[in-house]
């Protein structure tokens, strides 16, 4: 498969670089690993005019740790630079085992953690070459109108599939997102949308420059179920945080890859506060789960298997959680 | 279609190259320095053979790079690893272990192990799984690939204690 022709800029400012980006605001993409954005050039699935390079933009690939003790994450640091990171592993295991879910060894050293939190959705029917496409009618995501995978749906249904997302969110994560007119912070509890297209809140032009994870001292986990331990999309992720020992103060549960965002399990979460880490306090979520998830679909699993999916990963998380 | 001026340095050599700006590095490398030990697979980074070593060492899939993005930026591919008559202990044990059978993968496979020793001279077996995750070998059902990359890892102890009584 080759990459269709495009024009390549390669700004060494954050200005230079919205600006580039502000041009051409539906067809220009950054470029940071270029692991997910390649193939979907080279499947025609996205056809970028421009390419704005994030490579020699100063400081966009640096970690720091706050003042109160949080860490600020640069979008361009790589996956293993970051999964390498002395405070990641102790403090944030949830983020850390995430992280190393993604694909391989190789993709990490290349791929970011921008790109992972803003990865495109997936489908059977979209992360296919155009010629394989033909087989069927243009989708919603495929500048068509009709969903492939729920025929009667009025929006697109692929799904969001980023390891690290569920576990960002599970921390307390907040992103900056950088504009030519401005920066605004959005907690990415708030950033997807139930959306296969549409499925961040970013506007055309607008830049993730950085990740902002809170000191928080939760106890926190992520599991991941694929076929293959490497180089596999998930059939279901989870993220848990709990805050306190013996009362559970705050507790959060997100689900990835079972719909278009991550699925955040409010009643389950709630559950854990009240009843805490008690085998029918961990029951009681896990069966609380189905409500949170609402609508399931058949993309890549049946809905009823992604359901029990969500069931038993709930139950594993929280029991991981108990014994840490 | 644009053409960009760029210096790569592959093997520590330089070679300044005027390169359409949407090539991939695996595309110049094989095509225009001929260097063809580097393999095309899937062109989609899920196999592996197009592995090579960046400055810091680290395997990195040249299907999904942009050679205009490698600009003097160091690049080792299998043809600077060992010499013919001075094969590195990772090439050595591929041959003596039966790790190589229709051989395509095997350019990738050892860029990949080397890249993993390179920082890691004593990996244990879920540090190999983890490296090895993104290279795969469709012959050798991958098990003497395994034996041969454990033999290289006590060739290159072996190597380094000798160095240090010398």
């Amino acid at each position: 498969m080759q990459l269709p022709p495009f024009e390549h800029r390669q700004p060494d400012t954050l200005e230079a670089c919205l600006e580039q980006l502000a041009a051409d605001p539906e067809a220009a993409a950054p470029l940071a690993g270029g692991t997910d954005l390649l193939v979907n050039m080279k499947l025609g699935l996205t056809r970028p005019r421009t390419l704005v390079s994030l490579r020699r933009v100063p400081g966009l690939a640096d970690v720091t740790v706050t003042d109160s003790g949080g860490l600020r994450i640069g979008a361009a640091c790589t996956l293993t630079g970051l999964a390498e990171h002395p405070e990641i592993a102790d403090r944030f295991p949830a983020l850390q085992r995430a992280i190393r879910a993604v694909g391989s060894r190789h993709v990490r050293n290349m791929a970011t953690i921008g790109g992972n939190v803003c990865l495109p959705t997936r489908c059977w029917y979209t992360n296919q070459s155009d010629q394989w496409r033909e087989c069927r009618l243009p989708c919603f995501k495929t500048e068509g109108d009709v969903c492939h995978v729920l025929k009667s749906s009025e929006r697109c249904h692929a799904l969001n599939s980023s390891d690290t997302a569920p576990a960002l969110i599970a921390l307390n994560a907040r992103v900056t997102a950088a504009a030519l007119d401005g920066a605004r912070e959005i907690p990415l509890a708030d950033f997807y949308a139930n959306d296969g297209v549409d499925h961040t809140v970013l506007r055309p032009g607008e830049l993730v420059t950085c990740i902002d994870v809170p000191a928080g001292g939760a106890r926190s986990t992520f599991i991941k179920v694929a076929q293959r331990t490497g180089l596999d999309y998930a059939a279901g992720t989870i993220a848990a945080a709990v805050e306190g020992k013996r009362k559970i103060k705050a507790a959060r549960l997100v689900v990835g890859a079972i719909g278009s965002w991550p699925a955040q399990l409010h009643h389950a979460a709630r559950i854990v506060c009240d009843q805490g880490l008690t085998e029918a306090g961990i029951e009681a979520a896990a069966e609380a789960a189905r409500a949170d998830l609402g609508e399931v679909n058949n993309l890549f699993s049946p809905s009823g298997y992604k359901r029990r999916l969500v069931r038993a990963l709930v139950r594993r998380a929280l029991t991981e959680l108990k014994r840490s | 279609m644009s053409k960009q001026l760029i210096t790569l340095i592959v093997n520590g050599d330089s070679y300044e190259l005027a390169v359409p700006v949407h090539a991939t590095l695996l595309e110049v490398i094989r095509d225009e320095l001929r260097l063809t030990g580097t393999k095309r697979g899937c062109t989609s980074g899920s196999c592996g053979v197009c592995t090579c070593q960046d400055g810091a060492g680290n395997a990195v899939l040249t299907c999904l790079s942009l050679a205009v993005e490698w600009d003097g930026r160091p690049v080792t591919t299998i043809e600077g690893v060992g010499r013919p008559g001075d094969l590195h202990p990772l090439q050595r044990a591929f041959l003596e272990f039966g790790a190589v059978q229709c051989g395509y993968c095997t350019p990738g496979l050892i860029m990949t192990a080397k890249a993993l020793l390179d920082t890691n001279p004593e990996p244990t077996e879920a540090d190999i799984d983890e490296a090895l995750a993104g290279a795969i070998c469709r012959c050798t059902g991958h098990i003497k690939v395994r034996h041969a990359i454990r033999h290289a890892i006590e060739r290159l102890a072996g190597e380094g204690s000798d160095a240090e009584q010398a």
